[in-house]
C-alpha cells in the first residue's frame, strides 16, 4: 500500500525540479558576494599587514597605509551612533508603546518612512545647510557625524519599530490587566524582549554609515589630512578628517601613478570593517535570541 | 437599579467599535461573593464587558463606550487611579499568558509594580497565589525556572495566579478553559468554588455546562444584547424567561 504510482513519482520529480531552482536562485545571491571578496583579497593581498592599517598615507597618498581614514571613520560612525540610537530608540517606544492613531502619528511614521527612502546627496546637502552653515559646526568631524546621524536616525525608529512589535501583544494587555503603567510594562517586559532586535537594527547601521559617502563629502570628510600615528585621539570634535569611503573614492579617481594595490586594500579595509561589525549583530542576535524566553 | 449589594454593576452599557455596535445597552449586575456566569455565542459581546471593567477597552482605537460600569457603587469612568482600579480586578484571558519571566516573578510581578518590595512578603504572596491556582505542588521546587516553559494548562493556572497575585476584589475569567484539558479545568473550578467566598467571580464561558456547574446567577448575552439574567436553577430550567435561552443552552442554536 506505500508502493509508489506513476503520479507520486511524477509529482516527486516535479519537486526535486521546484527545489533545485529555488537552491539555484539562492546561491546566485551568494555568487556576487563571494565573487566580490575574493576579488578584492586577490588584488589587495600584496599591500595587506598589520602596518597598512597603522601607518598614516605618504607620497601624496602613494604609498603608506589607511590609518588616517579608517581612524575618522571610526570616529563619525562612533559619534553619529551615539547620537542616533538614543533619539531613535525612544521615539520608536513613543511610536510602538506610547502613540495613538491620530493624524499626527500618521504623519511621523509616513514621514519615518519617507526619510528613510531620502538618497543620502539630499541628507548631505541638508547637513551642509543645517549643520556645517546655519549651526556654525563648519566642516567638521561633528557636522558630517551628525549628517550621517540624520540619516541613519529613521531606519533605526522603523527597526526598533519593527523589533517592539514583535513582542506579542497579550504580554502587554496582561501586564495591564494587574494594573501595571505603560512605563513599568515597557521597561519589565516589553524592552528585555524586544532588545536583540533593537540592538542588530542599530549596529546595521553601523555599516551603513561606514560605507556612505555623499553625506561626509560636503561637512567635514576631505581630501587629507595629517594626523599623528600614535594616538588614538588624533581628530578633534570640530576638526576635519579622512574617512574610508571617501579615501577610496579620491585615491582612485584623483590620484595619477597610484600602486594597483592601494585602492583594493582600502575597499579589503571598508569591508572588513563592515563584516566585522555585521558578524558582531548576528552573533549578539544569535546569543540574545538563545535567551529568548517564549 | 442601585442594589446594596452589588459589586459590580453595569448600566445602559453600549460599546461601539467604528460602527460596529458590541454592546447594545445591557443592565445587570454581579453581587458581593457570588460567580456569575456569563454565557452567549460568539460575537455577544462578552469579551468586550470585561474590557471596561478594568477599563483595558481604554487600550482599544476605536473604541467608543457608553452608559456606566460602577464598581462598589463608584464610576469607574470617572476613576483618576486607573492603575488602582486595575489592581483591584484580577483579569485572565482565553489563551495562557505566562509572562516571559521566571515563574516566581511572573506572580510577584504585580506586588511588585505595586511597589512591595519586601522578600519576605513578595515569598508569601506567591506561595499563597500559586496554591490556591492549584499549582504549587507541581512548581515548587523550580520557581526559578521560565513561566513560559510550563504546560498549557499549568500556564492557564499560573495566569490565575497571577491574576490573584494583587488581592483583587473582583476575579474575571473569560473562557479560561478553552485552552486546557478537562482535568485541570475541573480543578480550576474546585479552585474557584473557594475563591467565591473571598470575591466576586464573574464568569465568561462558551461551555454552557460550566456555567451550571459554577454559577450562582447567569446572564445569557446575545448580539450585544442582554437576553436574560436570572438564578442558574432558572436558566438551565425548562421555563427559563426567553425562549431563546432555552434554545440557546440546549444546542437548539447558537
Amino acid at each position: 500500500m506505500f508502493q509508489a504510482t506513476p503520479l507520486t513519482r511524477r509529482k516527486g520529480y516535479a519537486e526535486l525540479v521546484a527545489k533545485t531552482i529555488f537552491f539555484a536562485m539562492t546561491s546566485m545571491m551568494v555568487l556576487p558576494l563571494v565573487l566580490i571578496v575574493a576579488y578584492l583579497f586577490y588584488q589587495a593581498w600584496p599591500i595587506l599587514s598589520l602596518d597598512f592599517l597603522l601607518t598614516v598615507p605618504k607620497h601624496g597618498m602613494r604609498a603608506g597605509g589607511i590609518w588616517s581614514p579608517l581612524l575618522g571613520t571610526l570616529y563619525l560612525v562612533a559619534i553619529s551612533l551615539v547620537v542616533a540610537t538614543p533619539i531613535g530608540v525612544l521615539a520608536a517606544v513613543f511610536l510602538n508603546e506610547y502613540a495613538r492613531e491620530t493624524w499626527v502619528t500618521r504623519v511621523i511614521n509616513l514621514a519615518v518612512v519617507n526619510l528613510a527612502g531620502v538618497p543620502s546627496i539630499v541628507h548631505a546637502l541638508f547637513g551642509l545647510g543645517a549643520f556645517v552653515l546655519f549651526a556654525h559646526l563648519g566642516k567638521s568631524i561633528l557636522a558630517a557625524s551628525l549628517t550621517l546621524a540624520i540619516m541613519t536616525l529613521p531606519v533605526i525608529i522603523a527597526s526598533t519599530k519593527e523589533a517592539l512589535s514583535s513582542v506579542p501583544m497579550a504580554f502587554r494587555e496582561a501586564c495591564w490587566n494587574v494594573g501595571a503603567t505603560r512605563w513599568q510594562t515597557v521597561w519589565h517586559v516589553v524592552l528585555p524582549n524586544s532588545i536583540s532586535g533593537i540592538l542588530t537594527g542599530v549596529i546595521l547601521q553601523v555599516s551603513r554609515a561606514a560605507g556612505e559617502t555623499a553625506p561626509i563629502m560636503f561637512t567635514g570628510a576631505v581630501f587629507y589630512k595629517a594626523i599623528p600615528e600614535d594616538t588614538l585621539f588624533a581628530y578633534g570634535l570640530f576638526d576635519q578628517c579622512m574617512a574610508l569611503s571617501m579615501h577610496l573614492f579620491t585615491i582612485s579617481t584623483q590620484v595619477p601613478d597610484l600602486p594597483k594595490a592601494l585602492p583594493y586594500g582600502a575597499a579589503v579595509v571598508l569591508l572588513g570593517v563592515v563584516l566585522i561589525v555585521n558578524a558582531m549583530a548576528i552573533v549578539l542576535r544569535v546569543h540574545l535570541r538563545s535567551r529568548k524566553k517564549w | 437599579m442601585v442594589m446594596a449589594d452589588s459589586k459590580v454593576e453595569f448600566a445602559g452599557l453600549r460599546v461601539r467599535y467604528g460602527r460596529r455596535e458590541a454592546l447594545k445597552g445591557v443592565t445587570f449586575d454581579a453581587r458581593h461573593h457570588e460567580i456569575l456566569g456569563i454565557i452567549g455565542p460568539a460575537q455577544s459581546g462578552k469579551t468586550t464587558l470585561l474590557s471596561t471593567i478594568n477599563r483595558t477597552i481604554d487600550n482599544v482605537p476605536g473604541a467608543v463606550v457608553a452608559g456606566t460600569v460602577r464598581l462598589d457603587g463608584q464610576d469607574v469612568r470617572l476613576t483618576r487611579d486607573v492603575f488602582g482600579l486595575r489592581r483591584k480586578i484580577g483579569m485572565v484571558a482565553p489563551l495562557p499568558v505566562g509572562l516571559p519571566l521566571s515563574i516566581f516573578d511572573n506572580v510577584a510581578f504585580a506586588p511588585r509594580m505595586a511597589g512591595i518590595r519586601d522578600r519576605h512578603e513578595l515569598e508569601r504572596r506567591v506561595e499563597s497565589c500559586l496554591r490556591q491556582a492549584a499549582l504549587w505542588d507541581e512548581v515548587k521546587n523550580r520557581l526559578t525556572s521560565l513561566g513560559t516553559k510550563l504546560s498549557g494548562g499549568q500556564q492557564q493556572r499560573l495566569t490565575i495566579a497571577r491574576a490573584l497575585s494583587h488581592d483583587p476584589e473582583v476575579l474575571c475569567l473569560d473562557e479560561f478553559s478553552i485552552a486546557i484539558d478537562p482535568v485541570t479545568t475541573m480543578r480550576i473550578e474546585d479552585v474557584l468554588r473557594e475563591l467565591r467566598s473571598k470575591m466576586t467571580i464573574i464568569l465568561v464561558t462558551n461551555l454552557v455546562q460550566q456555567a451550571r456547574r459554577l454559577a450562582d446567577r447567569t446572564a445569557f448575552l446575545f448580539n450585544g444584547e442582554l437576553v436574560e439574567i436570572d438564578a442558574t436553577e432558572v436558566i438551565f430550567s425548562h421555563s427559563p424567561a426567553s425562549r431563546r435561552t432555552y434554545e440557546y443552552v440546549n444546542g437548539i442554536f447558537g
